[in-house]
């Protein structure tokens, strides 16, 4: 069975319709979204009314979340003072124009999805908050995946897509308790991967086109994909909305150094 | 030369706390930092007493440096001032009657000192923490899986990870053997690498009040990164013996 991936389609309705055009094109059986339907781009109605009529399996992500719980992420969220009061008001203007039954929904979105060995996710297992970078220590991202107790992780919430293979994991713990003798443990993982889908409506990883993932159950084949679309509608859309215009600044160019937090790790438990 | 003792979970138990201070005062090499990682109020013994005790440490004695456990996190909920309302963790865990009862054995006025306190110590290549970087309620046990264990220590940052939530002593020195990590992005598939690391650990302090058990906590000399496990007999009418254990 051939799966497509897709995450953080942020109210960007061109690019989600040219992602679902090739989408078909490429024949998948079956979509999967690791959420973060709102935020940032000019309509978040039509982009959940979109992924509802087609019955799109979602998990919740963060903007999801903060658009139904209200936002009570801390610093942590934002790398900058300037960066998270533009994110306020991205927030602010979701807020105000998004229709109560499409937070209802929102808010039914559940955090993590399952299809046999695979596990889909927002941002990990943890959090729809925790950024699984491809830099991350090796064992940390092992970690998450064994976590979510799957063999393929798949993630968002980067905005960048990429493939990590974890393979022939060992370590070995020696545990010395008073009074009694070291106790020794192996451990050892087969391959794991964590696929991340990239962003739909807000590319960052250095060109404006969309991206998601195409996924052989099968061949366990997986395939990064790249959709050129017309951005500069959205952008246009952008700035006629009066949400800050640096967000069409940057969706023009996939823009690689957009919010992200500097401490990728941190779980916020507010 | 510095000598760290490290201990948790008081409780509320004076009698056992001033067990392990007149453990303290008795070491050749004299404590240099006392570490209390969190659990000083409980359900139980007279947690007013113990925060005094910690407060208005005696003249000679190291000025404790103190962090927030899962009973101070219970306190927090209840009085509104952190986490979710009405400590829900603490009636899925003791009851409904145990709200009362904490609402009653931690005034407002200490709980309101107990949430100045810090969350955890970075100390030279050490973290000094109630449960983990992930939560005050990780509880990391010598059956804590290694892959978690790895984890915690990589989140922590630190070499040695000091935590007192299971309340057990251990010493648990985790080896990352292999692993070949290979990542491929729109643009290009890098080269594998291994991730091998040197070996870390993580020490369970032990817990100095809670009930069935005498109070243990550990010694930590960063010069030889030497820890030695403490097991104190409280009982006045045997005298504060110590039992050593040293790993």
């Amino acid at each position: 069975m051939k799966l497509a991936v897709m995450s953080c389609i942020h109210g960007n309705y061109e690019a989600l319709n040219a992602v679902l055009s090739d989408i078909d094109a490429q024949k998948a059986d079956q979509i999967y979204c690791l959420g973060d339907l709102v935020g940032y781009g000019p309509y978040p109605n039509a982009v959940v009314e979109m992924i509802r009529s087609l019955d799109i399996p979602t998990c919740q992500g963060c903007w999801d979340e903060d658009i139904v719980e209200g936002l009570n992420a801390c610093d942590c969220s934002y790398p900058s003072q300037l960066a998270e009061k533009r994110g306020h008001l991205a927030h602010e203007w979701t807020n105000q124009a998004i229709h109560p039954e499409v937070r209802e929904y929102l808010a039914s979105l559940p955090m993590t999805l399952r299809e046999g060995n695979l596990c889909f996710v927002h941002g990990s297992p943890n959090s729809q908050h925790e950024y699984l970078l491809p830099t991350m220590d090796g064992f940390a991202a092992l970690e998450r995946v064994l976590a979510a107790e799957a063999d393929v992780l798949f993630c968002g919430h980067t905005h960048i897509p990429y493939l990590r293979e974890l393979e022939n994991g060992t370590l070995s713990v020696k545990v010395q308790q008073p009074g009694q003798s070291e106790t020794h443990r192996e451990f050892t993982a087969p391959l794991k991967r964590i696929i991340n889908a990239g962003s739909v409506g807000e590319p960052r990883h250095g060109r404006p086109n969309a991206t998601y993932v195409l996924y052989d159950t099968d061949s366990t084949q997986v395939t990064l994909r790249e959709v050129p679309y017309d951005y500069e509608k959205t952008c246009a859309a952008i700035i006629e909305q009066g949400l800050p215009p640096i967000f069409a600044w940057r969706l023009a160019r996939g823009m690689e150094f957009a919010e992200r937090a500097e401490d990728a790790g941190h779980v916020c438990e507010r | 030369m510095a000598n760290w003792a490290i201990l948790s979970g008081i409780e509320g138990n004076l009698l056992a706390y001033e067990a392990v201070l007149a453990d303290i005062r008795r070491q050749r090499q004299p404590v240099t930092d006392l570490y209390i990682l969190g659990d000083l109020v409980g359900l139980r013994g007279d947690s007013e007493a113990v925060v005094r005790r910690v407060r208005s440490p005696q003249r000679g004695e190291s000025i404790p440096q103190v962090c927030t456990g899962w009973w101070e996190e219970q306190c927090f909920s209840l009085h509104g001032l952190r986490g979710l309302p009405d400590a829900p963790e603490l009636v899925e865990r003791y009851g409904l009657g145990a709200v009362k009862d904490l609402w009653e054995a931690v005034s407002r006025e200490t709980v309101q000192w107990l949430a100045d306190l810090d969350f955890g110590f970075h100390e030279l290549d050490c973290l000094l923490i109630h449960g983990s970087t992930v939560s005050y309620s990780d509880e990391l046990t010598p059956e804590t899986p290694p892959i978690t264990l790895c984890d915690r220590l990589i989140r922590a940052d630190a070499n040695t990870l000091f935590c007192g939530r299971s309340g057990l002593a251990f010493e648990g020195r985790v080896e990352p053997g292999a692993l070949r990590s290979t990542v491929t992005t729109l643009d290009q598939t890098a080269a594998p690498q291994e991730q091998g690391k040197s070996p870390r650990r993580v020490v369970g302090v032990g817990n100095v009040g809670r009930a069935g058990g005498a109070p243990s906590y550990v010694l930590y000399n960063p010069g030889t990164d030497q820890v030695q496990f403490r097991c104190v007999q409280s009982s006045p009418a045997r005298g504060f013996g110590a039992a050593r254990s040293k790993k």
